[in-house]
């Protein structure tokens, strides 16, 4: 389910979008969500062309719709706490349905830009902003071994669950903190392994 | 340093002498290995669990140099391993690690096998170049663009050899490379290895895929050597086999050995 | 706790960016300067590790928590500057590739999870194991300093919605601040067994972080401090004052309320106010401290049940696997 979302759209449609420079996606996407975030609600220009633009770049993409349906449905119950309080609140000045409506259009633009942009090209392009290479390495690591440490994870949950047999709350914690240490455990051991592979290919 | 001037008869040769290694807490992992192997050679290397195997393996590659303790040496094409000529013996030596995904460290496949040849200097046509080059090598021609994270386990292994072909190493060091490896791709490596001219040492459990690949097979357990010689004579001596926790393989049952 | 784009208003989002930029800024030069080479690969690894742990404990459909799960964790294991940036990486890939906290709130975000949760979870989580000896107090520490975490962040939240004139400060802090204590028991409670359960096995990977006697703070820890002051005296404190709405009865009291809301409609339905908030303004301060009380005490005793023995501190040799802890 995790991995539904990860990146499968990535450069298998040839799509127009897909194939446009990430550089410009990248930065599509920030003049987006800045004007939807800053710009007066009254201004509604703005919106209805940035919903039309949206709407003609995912019909591009060739992403199946329901895909990007299910991902914007998807709101956190912080999400839902929020705007059901402003809602409430005549105090405030962000009123509910401007609420709703920005952050819901920054959620499709950025769903967008993942899911027809390569991680590595966007890395590629902070590497040439002059994001510290220090963070920038750390993103690329850190999405390279997300799914190897998932599959590890998964399978000692499901270790672990297998061999335990008390149904109380106490095991359960117990469990999850074992297989939490663990992961960190054996997330070290990797690391060290990796930094001996890259040595060995001449890393200084 | 001198090894730009190597001899070329020496290029590819192993030797070690002596070598010993202990672990942090005592433990001894290697107590006095020797063996020379010529330029070419393809030599399995055998032994139970815990017998130093990778730690061998590592050693070749200078990860760990100044650890060695008495008067062990290893020499590559006649040069000795130090912690100043590190970046030579990496050169000359590649090492393809147990789980490639500890080596395939990059995003993509072509970043990956860029990365080696990017150390030594290369850039752009040439290293496009040599990226293409070696990617075709392992049969995955046109692979460059894919993720690395996407790739099956067999694909993953092809695309470590790659990474470790790109640098053009004259020795070639892989720590168990058939585990997990279905048998289709099992064969298919074994076909890829038979076509690398460099001198190959393979650490390995799977006896049966060892015979017609290498020629030599060396046998260590408890940190030392316990057996050198022709592959056919040592799989098929069964008691020393089952000594040192191997077996004799089922190939060699129904074969006659030459 | 990962505020969406369009939640924050622009001078909100660019003070908490200015202030987070700041912050991990600070971590990155001071992870340079400390972190040998190789364990660098150490920090990407930790964030994927971060994100992993928090799917095995809430699979659920957006599989990430309410809040960010590890940070006083990793920090406790690897030093508050390497968190700091280990937690950048997390929020920033959470946001980009899973939509989970907006772009423009990329700041606000960093400042609460990394910068108030992971920075000063971490400046607690050092005054406890300085004050209880030994593995106890660390495992004791990260409970406690995780729960604060989690509180402190929401808290943090709460004010940059405040300052956005999102939700009054009224309604939100009672809400983050209780929801997030509650929230904070279970981040605390995993992060001291999974603390423990490291502690058990390589012993080396906790020992290294084990606060020098006499507490000598590591680089940079007292200028994080001095950011989550400037962070809690922008965001939190004009609110904690007597005026519950404090920016709100300024402008009433300076003439601007009332101006209208450009494009908004008036909704007649009264403020939203806590029953009592203003007289019991002591009573809810009073509640809190005492909760806080509770946990560390729980903390504690949950130090002193999961290290049985204390000799357990006691840095044992094991058995590494070779390729570490070399010069290469």
């Amino acid at each position: 389910m995790l991995k539904d979302w990860l990146g499968h759209h990535h450069g298998h449609h040839g799509s127009p979008v897909h194939r446009l420079p990430a550089a410009i996606k990248l930065g599509a996407t920030l003049v987006l969500i800045a004007g939807t975030v800053l710009l007066p609600w009254a201004w509604h220009a703005w919106f209805i062309a940035v919903v039309a633009l949206l709407i003609v770049a995912a019909l591009l993409s060739r992403i199946e719709l329901a895909f990007l349906g299910r991902r914007l449905l998807l709101l956190s119950p912080f999400v839902l706490g929020v705007v059901l309080v402003n809602a409430l609140q005549s105090s405030v000045h962000a009123r509910w349905p401007a609420l709703a409506a920005r952050s819901g259009i920054c959620l499709f633009t950025v769903v967008l830009l993942a899911n027809t942009t390569p991680f590595g090209k966007v890395l590629g392009v902070l590497r040439s902003a002059r994001v510290p290479p220090l963070l920038v390495t750390t993103l690329a690591l850190m999405h390279r071994y997300l799914f190897v440490l998932l599959d590890e994870s998964e399978r000692m949950r499901r270790a672990r669950a297998s061999r335990t047999f008390q149904r109380q709350r106490r095991a359960r914690w117990r469990v999850l903190g074992t297989v939490v240490g663990q992961l960190f455990v054996r997330a070290s051991a990797r690391a060290e392994r990796i930094y001996a592979a890259m040595c060995a290919r001449g890393w200084k | 340093m001198s090894g730009t001037e190597l001899a070329g008869a020496l290029a590819g040769e192993i030797a070690v002498a002596g070598l010993r290694y202990r672990y942090h807490d005592g433990t001894e992992a290697l107590r006095g290995v020797n063996f020379t192997i010529a330029p070419g050679e393809c030599v399995g290397l055998l032994g139970p669990n815990g017998s130093g195997k990778s730690t061998l393996l590592l050693h070749l590659n200078g990860i760990m140099p100044d650890k060695v303790a008495g008067d062990g040496s290893i020499r590559i094409a006649g040069q000795a391993v130090t912690t100043e000529n590190l970046e030579w013996v990496r050169r000359q030596v590649g090492l393809l690690f147990q789980d490639p995904d500890d080596q395939l460290f990059c995003q993509t496949v072509e970043e990956d096998v860029a990365f080696g040849p990017q150390q030594l200097g290369l850039a752009g046509a040439g290293l496009d170049a040599r990226v293409e080059q070696s990617l075709a090598m392992v049969g995955l021609a046109g692979y460059g663009h894919r993720a690395t994270h996407h790739l099956s386990h067999g694909e993953k292994r092809r695309v470590c050899l790659a990474g470790v072909l790109a640098c053009e190493p004259t020795v070639l060091v892989l720590d168990e490379p058939t585990s997990d490896l279905d048998p289709r791709g099992r064969r298919e490596f074994k076909a890829l290895l038979q076509g690398i001219p460099a001198t190959k040492l393979i650490a390995t459990h799977d006896l049966e895929w060892v015979v017609g690949l290498c020629s030599r097979v060396i046998v260590l357990d408890g940190g030392k050597v316990v057996a050198d010689g022709p592959t056919a004579e040592i799989l098929n001596d069964e008691p020393l086999m089952l000594a040192h926790g191997l077996e004799r393989p089922h190939v060699l049952r129904h074969h006659h050995p030459h | 706790m990962h505020i969406p784009d369009g939640f924050l208003d622009g001078k909100t989002a660019a003070t908490a960016a200015a202030i987070s930029v700041a912050g991990v800024g600070l971590a990155l030069r001071q992870v340079r300067r400390e972190l040998p080479p190789r364990r660098v690969p150490l920090l990407g690894l930790a964030a994927a590790f971060l994100f992993a742990a928090q799917m095995v404990n809430f699979p659920v459909a957006g599989g990430t928590s309410g809040h960010l799960m590890g940070g006083v964790l990793v920090a406790a294991l690897l030093g508050p500057s390497a968190a700091i940036v280990v937690l950048t990486a997390v929020v920033i890939v959470q946001c980009f590739l899973f939509a989970d906290g907006g772009v423009s709130a990329l700041g606000a975000n960093l400042l609460n999870m990394g910068i108030f949760g992971a920075g000063g979870g971490y400046l607690v989580y050092r005054m406890i194991s300085a004050r209880v000896r030994g593995l106890r107090g660390q495992v004791a520490g990260v409970a406690f300093g995780g729960w604060f975490s989690t509180v402190l962040a929401a808290i943090g939240c709460a004010g940059e919605l405040a300052w956005s004139h999102t939700v009054t400060w009224s309604a939100g802090f009672p809400m983050m601040a209780s929801v997030h204590m509650i929230v904070g028991l279970g981040e605390g409670l995993i992060g001291a067994l999974a603390f423990a359960a490291i502690a058990r096995t390589r012993p080396d990977l906790v020992a290294e972080r084990t606060p020098a006697s006499g507490g000598a703070l590591p680089g940079g820890v007292f200028r994080y401090g001095m950011l989550v002051a400037v962070g809690l005296a922008v965001f939190v404190a004009p609110f904690s004052c007597p005026l519950p709405d404090g920016l709100e009865a300024v402008a009433a009291k300076l003439g601007f309320e009332g101006r209208g809301i450009p494009g908004g409609a008036h909704v007649p339905v009264p403020d939203y106010r806590l029953p009592g908030i203003h007289s019991a303004a002591g009573a809810t301060a009073l509640a809190g401290a005492l909760g806080t009380l509770v946990v560390l005490g729980l903390a504690l005793l949950l130090g002193h049940l999961l290290v049985r023995r204390p000799e357990e501190n006691a840095v044992k040799d094991s058995k590494q696997d070779p390729a570490q802890d070399q010069r290469c």
